[in-house]
């Protein structure tokens, strides 16, 4: 938590161009207005996630699980609408960043395209990076 | 090789007329000394109305908003890019993607376009806007910022 504050205080302070405002992705909903757990247990099943467990940070949900492609992923969201606040999944860098490089290409062959009508259904990316 | 061959009889046995192609995508960045970019890959039609995204290089929602044609045109809906998403890409790394995509994205007006973003620099959205066309297909476009050159291949 130290660290946190530290961090934000120095990005603060140099005033980094942008966002890269550690705080940026705090939800503020006064405790009156949440959602219980069980709203947002079944938000995430609805998405096909798997929910391993339910937690509060920085004033948001965070639902950690797997996603319909079985992908580790960790989730915020806003308590009060249950809209997805930030989503991460398990292969990025867990830096508050962009990620500082591409070492870790998404899995490949575990990934399912929307069906937007561009994709082949039932196609699967091949990625190398 | 004989593997590849058998079901390359195969699936020309099957397919009859080619409704569907996989498609490599390249792009290579440049040098230009900052963290990994984000880059959005998507489909507009001959008006520039988008159709739908082919690849996200980036797992981190919030920064979205700075792949900003793209943002525009999604309100930023991750369903768009469930299933299609990765790692952001390196400066001076390439991004290869292999797709199976719609044949009737060739030749019909359609253009990709790659929004490209990168931690305390400046947002390139649109830096590649390519006509997808079977005749333009391997030869490589060059980027404004961030991409060095993108290569779509049949």
């Amino acid at each position: 938590m130290k660290k946190y504050l530290i961090a934000t205080t120095f990005l603060a302070g140099i005033g980094a161009a942008g966002f890269a405002l550690a705080d940026d992705d705090d939800c503020n909903v006064a405790m009156s207005n949440w959602q219980p757990r069980e709203a947002v247990k079944a938000m995430a099943e609805a998405k096909g996630w798997s929910v391993r467990r339910i937690k509060t940070d920085d004033g948001c949900y965070e639902i950690d699980g797997r996603d319909a492609q079985g992908r580790e992923i960790e989730v915020k969201v806003d308590p009060g609408t249950l809209a997805i606040v930030e989503m991460e999944y398990e292969d990025d860098d867990d830096d508050d960043d962009y990620g500082k490089s591409g070492r870790k290409a998404a899995p490949v062959g575990t990934l399912a395209p929307p069906d937007n009508g561009l994709f082949t259904p039932g196609s699967k990316p091949v990625v190398k990076q | 090789m004989k593997t590849l061959l058998c079901a390359l009889a195969l699936s020309t046995a099957l397919s009859g007329p080619a409704l569907a192609a996989p498609v490599t995508f390249t792009t290579n960045l440049s040098n230009y000394g900052g963290d990994g970019a984000y880059l959005a890959l998507y489909v507009t039609d001959a008006s520039g109305a988008y159709m739908g995204s082919l690849w996200m290089a980036g797992g981190k929602a919030k920064y979205y908003t700075h792949l900003t044609d793209w943002h525009r045109a999604t309100g930023g809906d991750t369903a768009e890019i469930n299933g299609i998403t990765g790692a952001s890409v390196g400066a001076g790394r390439q991004l290869n993607i292999t797709l199976d995509l719609s044949d009737a994205l060739f030749d019909a007006g359609y253009e990709l376009h790659i929004d490209a973003a990168v931690e305390d620099m400046r947002d390139s959205p649109s830096e590649v806007v390519v006509p997808l066309t079977r005749a333009g297909a391997n030869t490589p476009v060059k980027g404004r910022r961030y991409i060095r050159d993108f290569t779509y291949g049949m």
